[in-house]
This record gives structure tokens, sequence and C-alpha cells, in this order.
């Protein structure tokens, strides 16, 4: 697929175990060591079934590694985890594992549900680092080399001098253990939209590595909001204090900033929380990117942080009903936006029927992305005004992908004014969204784990808005997952952070009570 | 799907009635197993986190005391030494596990700081008291404490001139003896050191300390335009479109050099924060004279608004000279921050500020004391009281 890798020799590949490092066992445990010390034949066998399994597990349907043959030849489908024998390809049940392992000594197994390894001498769970950085390769990126395919990736790409432990330690202080970026802030009176949103970019991932690893550096220009955004990290994940932190430089760059769009956000009052993200991410690519404005609508990209993290393209494709030609149009976006007008009115007759008014974020999407809408367009082939259909679906998912959610109407009537929609919208902490991009809409991916995969992306943080239309106040929640009490909630803006690329999100620590944000 | 004989799936704890139908049986099975999948995951997850935790401590435990073995030894090298302990052996710079790390290991230090880790909050629920001996990594296990924050932390009670009338101060939480008694704000010092009050920030424009729940409204006075000012410009602007001018107002001419002039400090925030950015350069030799020369020019300002006043005629050229000023010195703002001498010969162009000044001393003041009255005068304008109620951090 990739023309970068060099070919696979011919000669068999020696497998190596990850070599020793400070502060971490060498092997899972002593039975494991005694396996991979056996000789090279042994270690390559083992690596290579374990990346065997791990594929199994993760890229085919379920159905093949819950499939079971029980001791007497039987086939046993089940829901529950199975065990998949590390040195032969039998795949045995719980209850079948020690008649194998007596018959054939074989010891290590794999279950099937989290690819973990079970070692039978030690009745219990292993964690070997070697398999667990290949498990982590495997449901991280879906190779298991170190190069990267995409070319959106460049960013993150692993620099050979920068990532080098020798270069680190010397030029990097370790932070204190205290700091863990779980700060409030305070509210300067009504910044509550700010700070929400501040929140959001202190705990997305990629921004932190691209802030912490000094990615903004060597600036000059007064009042630059990414410098005050480089302080605010500095801030949160290195300086010991767990008080509120107040974001002083941000408000007076927000201040100071001449942006004409958002004029009317620079105010003392309540503002638009989604309104300030745009804000901020087009004053943050102006300081870190090729200085180009952003057009809303074109295909433009650039390189910067901004547009590497959440930057998306859309297409639209519109097919004429008259000639059936098809026109494309490719837009980036940075977040997708939800209109909940027509649903709830859809879902007005069923809430009168009985039952609450509840609606899934997956049928927002369905309703935007999936579904087809007419239009009248001027068709190039006819050269008339026509009838089309026009059907819009992602062509490039970001790596953080923001959705907002349009809670507002306009009623009609005497005293027309907006309206907010409180109708609840449930939404998963994690989401699929192969259905819709153009890929998963026009190819068959039904049985393509391994891209529905790469497209699921874990709920990163949660922008609520409680209150009315012009009057209330922001909360954010951040992978608040121990506890329910974001689920459910009128979710005024959802933001997910991509699975893909950064392990950080894989191993970051779920919190369970976010700090008071001050407000 | 071939199923198991029997009511009820692996977790057996959703199980189908005796006579049930064969579909409610696999139903009841089916959410049995998938009771069994959820917990499996769960404890999976939690016994990865705990086991290579504790594997690691062993490794950590272990390393240490090789090194110790061998002083003096850079901690970059691994030393050539073999240790054993009862979780793990190290040997050729390389660790390996004797046994279960969680039978033998009972504690679990930081990876980062080879501290040992708390493994119980401090406070509120499932609090254990930490052993006082024992220096931990400085990641407490977080607090779930009503009126706490994660870290312990509370605030400091709403009193009286922090929005919140005396009556709702009395209005306290019985059931919660721990939360914070009215009265314990006093001082700093008198405050146990997880009670937090508002801090101040130092505007970045201005460099005056703000209390921070007022941050927000102080920009918008300092550098916006959206200060107690703003309805001014707005009110200025519409009379000037009308063609009239202060003048025209009931307010006799010398009542109006008392309050600020409206319009010419709003209207043109640009040039303001030119005037600021002087004051805030300390540098500048420049300054003082400038003051003075100002001062000077109070008497003349005087005169010429009260010739202004005689005649109608000479009324409207005035106001439309106004516009015409005003603008020029706009410009002349925004391209040099130094040059300000332009201004003083406008009539009615100078700031509000300096207005007051002129009027308060009208014969020539030395420039400290000067300085203190235009700062002085600031403060009122654009913050109102309070100061006294923001407390040291």
């Amino acid at each position: 697929m990739s023309s970068a890798r060099p070919a696979t020799p011919a000669s068999p590949k020696n497998y190596k175990v990850k070599p020793a490092q400070q502060g971490q066992p060498m092997y899972g445990c002593e039975h494991l060591q005694k396996l991979f010390n056996q000789d090279q034949a042994t270690t390559n066998t083992s690596i290579q079934h374990y990346k065997a399994i791990l594929r199994t597990i993760y890229d085919q349907t379920p159905l093949i590694s819950q499939t079971a043959k029980t001791v007497d030849n039987q086939v046993v489908t089940t829901l529950t985890p199975t065990y998949l024998c590390l040195q032969c390809p039998s795949t045995v049940t719980e209850d079948d594992r020690i008649k194998h392992g007596t018959k054939k000594s074989h010891r290590f197994y794999v279950d099937s549900r989290s690819a973990s390894l079970y070692c039978q001498m030690c009745d219990d769970m292993v964690y070997d680092p070697t398999f667990e950085d290949l498990r982590l390769k495997k449901l991280g990126t879906s190779t298991f080399s170190n190069t990267r395919k995409r070319k959106q990736d460049e960013l993150f790409a692993p620099d050979p001098v920068k990532d080098s432990p020798a270069y680190i330690s010397q030029n990097t202080t370790t932070a204190t253990c205290k700091a863990n970026g779980l700060r409030g802030i305070y509210n300067a009176g009504a910044t509550c939209y700010q700070n929400v949103v501040l929140q959001s970019f202190l705990h997305n991932p990629i921004l932190r590595n691209y802030y912490l690893s000094d990615g903004h550096s060597n600036c000059d220009t007064p009042h630059c909001l990414s410098c005050a955004m480089d302080d605010m990290f500095q801030d949160f994940y290195a300086v010991e204090n767990t008080n509120g932190y107040t974001a002083a430089n941000i408000l007076s760059g927000f201040w100071i900033s001449e942006r004409k769009a958002f004029e009317n956000l620079v105010t003392t009052k309540e503002q638009d929380a989604h309104e300030f993200f745009q804000f901020l991410a087009e004053e943050l690519h102006e300081r870190n990117g090729d200085g180009k404005k952003p057009e809303s609508g074109s295909e433009h990209s650039c390189n910067c942080i901004i547009h590497q993290t959440f930057y998306g393209k859309l297409q639209t494709q519109t097919t004429c009903q008259n000639c059936s030609g098809v026109t494309n149009q490719v837009q980036s976006f940075l977040d997708l936006s939800l209109p909940l007008e027509n649903l709830t009115q859809k879902k007005g007759g069923k809430k009168l029927l009985g039952g609450k008014g509840t609606m899934t974020l997956q049928e927002c999407l369905d309703e935007e992305y999936v579904k087809l809408d007419k239009c009248e367009y001027r068709c190039n082939g006819c050269s008339s005004m026509q009838q089309a259909r026009r059907q819009t679906s992602i062509k490039r998912l970001p790596n953080v992908l923001s959705i907002q959610l349009k809670r507002f109407e306009y009623k009609q009537g005497r005293h027309e004014r907006a309206a907010k929609i409180d109708t609840p919208v449930q939404f998963p902490l994690q989401l699929n969204m192969l259905p819709y991009t153009t890929v998963g809409r026009t190819g068959d991916t039904k049985d393509n784990y391994e891209l529905a995969r790469q497209c699921t992306y874990d709920l990163l943080s949660v922008v609520v808005h409680v209150g009315e239309i012009d009057t209330g106040h922001y909360v954010s929640y951040y992978q608040v997952v121990r506890l329910q009490r974001s689920q459910g909630r009128s979710g005024a803006k959802v933001r997910r952070a991509k699975r893909k690329g950064v392990p950080a999100v894989l191993h970051c620590q779920v919190v369970g009570v976010v700090s008071q944000d001050c407000c | 799907m071939s199923l198991e004989t029997g009511d009820t799936g692996k977790a057996g704890i959703i199980v189908a009635p005796e006579d049930g139908a064969p579909m409610n049986k696999l139903a009841h099975s089916v959410l049995d197993d998938i009771l069994y999948d959820l917990v499996h995951d769960l404890l999976i997850k939690v016994h990865r986190d705990e086991k290579s935790a504790r594997a690691n401590t062993a490794a950590i435990k272990v390393e240490k005391l090789a090194l110790n073995a061998i002083d003096g030894s850079t901690p970059d090298q691994r030393p050539d030494v073999e240790i054993e302990t009862d979780a793990a052996i190290y040997k050729d710079g390389k660790v390996t596990l004797k046994g279960n790390p969680l039978k033998t290991t009972k504690e679990i230090l930081c990876p980062r700081c080879n501290l040992p880790k708390l493994l119980h909050p401090t406070d509120g629920k499932g609090a254990k008291k930490p052993d006082l001996g024992v220096i931990y990594c400085k990641r407490h296990p977080y607090i779930e404490k009503p009126g706490y924050d994660i870290y312990g932390q509370t605030w400091v009670a709403p009193g009286p001139g922090r929005g919140k009338k005396k009556k709702d101060m009395e209005k306290k939480d019985p059931n919660d003896p721990n939360s914070p008694v009215p009265g314990t704000e006093g001082s700093a010092k008198d405050r146990p050191p997880n009670v937090l009050s508002f801090p101040s920030a130092t505007c970045s424009k201005c460099k005056r300390c703000i209390l921070v729940t007022r941050l927000n409204n102080h920009m918008g006075s300092c550098i916006g335009n959206s200060g107690r000012n703003a309805s001014r410009a707005a009110a200025q602007k519409i009379s000037n479109s009308n063609g009239g001018s202060q003048n025209n107002d009931n307010t006799p001419p010398g009542s109006q050099k008392g309050t600020p002039l409206p319009g010419s400090r709003a209207a043109s925030p640009k040039k303001r924060d030119a005037e600021e950015d002087d004051d805030a350069d300390e540098s500048d030799p420049s300054k003082p004279k400038k003051k003075i020369k100002l001062a000077n020019n109070a008497l003349k300002n005087k005169v010429v608004l009260k010739a202004a006043n005689t005649t109608k005629k000479e009324k409207a050229k005035g106001s439309s000279m106004l516009n015409v000023e005003q603008k020029v010195d706009d410009e002349e703002g925004k391209n040099s921050t130094v040059q300000v001498a332009p201004k003083k010969s406008n009539p009615k162009g100078p700031s509000p500020t300096k207005n007051k000044i002129k009027v308060a001393k009208p014969s020539q003041p030395p420039p400290a004391g000067k300085n203190k009255a235009k700062v002085r005068e600031r403060d009122l304008e654009s913050e109102s009281s309070g100061t006294l109620s923001s407390p040291p951090r």
C-alpha cells in the first residue's frame, strides 16, 4: 500500500523483544521470560502469532474470534470471551483452557475481547511490555510499524533528533506529578463561554502535545493569543497550583484582537461559546499557520496545528435529475453543525403518542450526512435550471472532530424570536463516523473493521449550555466516563478526539470528578 | 448461534423463569452474557492498570537497590550487579519479575518521582488518614466531598461586598459542618490553606491589579469601549450627526468641564490607548514636561470655550471644526505615541481626563501630583470601589 516502506526481505525477519527500560520489568512474567529466552525461532513465532491474533480480533468480524472449538470437537460461538492459543491456531473457551493446556502443553492464551495475554502458570492476565506495545500500536494506528501513512500526520511524525531520549532528557524538565491539567478557570465576568472552550482546548491531547513540546516559540507578536495559550498550557501541566487559573492574557488578547467577523463577540456580555471557538481557531491559525485567511467554503488547508487538529473536508455531490450529471464540491470544515429543528418537529408527533422526546446524535448525523435533499441548481450539462439531488458526506475526517448541535429555532408567530430547543440528545462515548464519510457511503465497507476503527472517535469533552437562549451558563465536561452525569444531558456541543495517531488518547486517565469550573 | 443448555448466560445473574418460552430464555441468556462482558472488560482494564503499576514498582525498587549497591555511579549507566528482592531480580542491567507482582508488591511507586502513591483520598468519600511519616507522590486520589473540589479546596463564603447580602449568608447548610463559616475569610492568614478566594490579575494594558471577577469588565473599559463611556460615545455620535453640539445642552459650560466631555474619550479609543501607553512607559523623559504644558493650556481652553458660545454661527462652525480635528487626532494617535502636543490646541478635543485635571488644579502643580490625580480619577471611572475586598493571593 505504501511505497515508502522497504520491500519485505526474503529472509525471515527476526523479531526482538522490547529492550529493557528503566522502571519496567523486561517480561510480563517468569514464564514468558522462559518462552522468549528459549531460542530465536520461538520468539519469532510467538510474536508473529500474537500479531496474527491481533489482526483476527481487531480487523475481522468478531464471529471468527468468538468461535471456539471444544475438546470434543464441538464448535461454539459465544458472546463471552474466548481464548486464542498463542502457540497454535486453536481457539478455546474458558472452561477448556486447562484441558488444552494439559494436552498440548500450551500455556499462553489471548483474551478475545481485550487482546490481553493469559498465562496459565500464573493463572492470571499478564501484561508483557513487548506484547502491550504491539497491542497499543494495533489499536491506535492499525499498523505495527512506526511509519505513518497519512500526509496530514506529518506534524506528528517522529523526529529522529528531537525524539531521542538523550535529547529529551537534556532539554526538558520533568513536570511535577501534581500538575495534571485539571484546574478551573476563573470567570472574569460573563466569560464562561470562553472558559469552556479553553478547557476543551486544554484537554485536547494534540494541542497539548503541540504546546508542551514548544510548538509555538520564537514569537514576538505583542498580545499574541498563541503565546497566551502557551502560557496557559504551561500553567496547567507544569505548575503545582490547584486553584483556578486566571486567563488574563487570553482575555486581553481577545479584547485587543481586531477580527471584523467577531466584532460583536468582544463585549462584556454573555456570548456564544461556539462563536468563541471559531474565533480562537481562526486566531490561532493565523498565529501558527501560513498566514492565509481561512476561507470557509474553500478547500483551503494548511499545516498549522489548528488545521491539523480540527479541519476536515466535506463533499457535496449534486446529481442533476434531468441529465444525471454529477458535480462534486469539496469544502473544508472546522466543525459539523447539526440542526435539531426538523428532527424535533418530526419527533414531535411521536412525543404526543407517549414516550420521551429524545434523540440520538447518530439520528442527527443521519439527517444531515446520509439523507438526500432536493434542490434547484444550474446544471452545466443541460445549461438550464434543473431539479437536483444533493448529498453531503465527509470526505476527510479531522483528527479531532467537533460537533455542534444547533439548539435554537425561530418561532413563527406574533413574536418572532429565537428559542432554545431543549430536546435531550443522547451521545455515545465512542462514535463511529464511517457511515457519514464519502468512502463509507460509496464503497462496500460493511465488513471493514479496520476502517471502522479508524473512523471511531472517543468522546473527549462536552460543552453544555444551561439556561435560556439569551442568558445562562456554560458547563464543560472532559472524559467524564466513570460518572454518568454527562449522558443524556442536553449537549450544546460535543467534541471528540479521534483515536487514531495519538497514543496519548488511548491511555489517558479517566477522571471521575472534574475540577470546579469557578464560574 | 449455538447455546449451552441452561436458562442463563455466563454471569448467571439474569435468569429466565423456568417455564419461560425458548425465546424468553434466549433473551435472558444473551443479556446475561452481555453483562458478563461488561464486567469482564471493566475488570481487565482495572487489572491491567493495577498489575502494570505493581510490576513497574517492583522494577523501580530493585533498580534503586542496584544503584545504591554501587554508589558514585552515574544514573544513566546500568550498574553491573545482581540484586534480588521478593518481587524482582536485577541482573545484567535487566529487571525480571519473580512471581505475581499483585502478590509480591503491596505499594505502588510513581514511575516519575519514584515516591509511593497515596491510594486513598485524604478527605471526603472513602478517605483514609495517610501515614504522616511517608513522603507521598504529589498526585493524590481525587476527593469527593460536597462543596469541595477534587483537590479538597473550597471557596471563601460569599459575604457582603461579594454579591451576597447578609441574610443570604445566614442561610448556611446545616448538614455540612465543614462548609466555610462566614468570618473566616478575614485575611489570608486566618484562612485554612484549602479555602480559596478570588485572586487579582494584572491588566496587560494599564498594568493595574484587578480582581479577577471584574477583569472582563475592566478590559471592556480599558481596551474596548464598552465601559460607562460607551453610551456617552453613542450619544455623542448621534448628536454630532444631527448637527448639534454639546453646547446646546442645558448644562452650563462650567459644570460641563467638571464631568468628562461626552464622547471625546470613547469616540476614539485608539487615541486614548496611545496616551496610556505613554503613561505606562516610564522611561519617557518628556512626559512630565508635557503635563505642564497641558496645564498651561487649561486657561486658554476655557476662554475659547466661552467665546464659542457667543453666536450661533460660530458655534456651528466650531462643532464642524471639532469633528475634523478629532479625526486628525485619531490619525496621529494611531501613528505616533509620543506626539500628543497638537491635541492641546484643540478647544474641545482633549480627553476628559485632561479636562478634569484642568478644573481641579488651575494653577501649575508639580507633575507628580498631577499624575496621582489622573490615576485616582481613572480609578473612579472604570471601576467601582470594592478593591478593598480584593484579598491577597
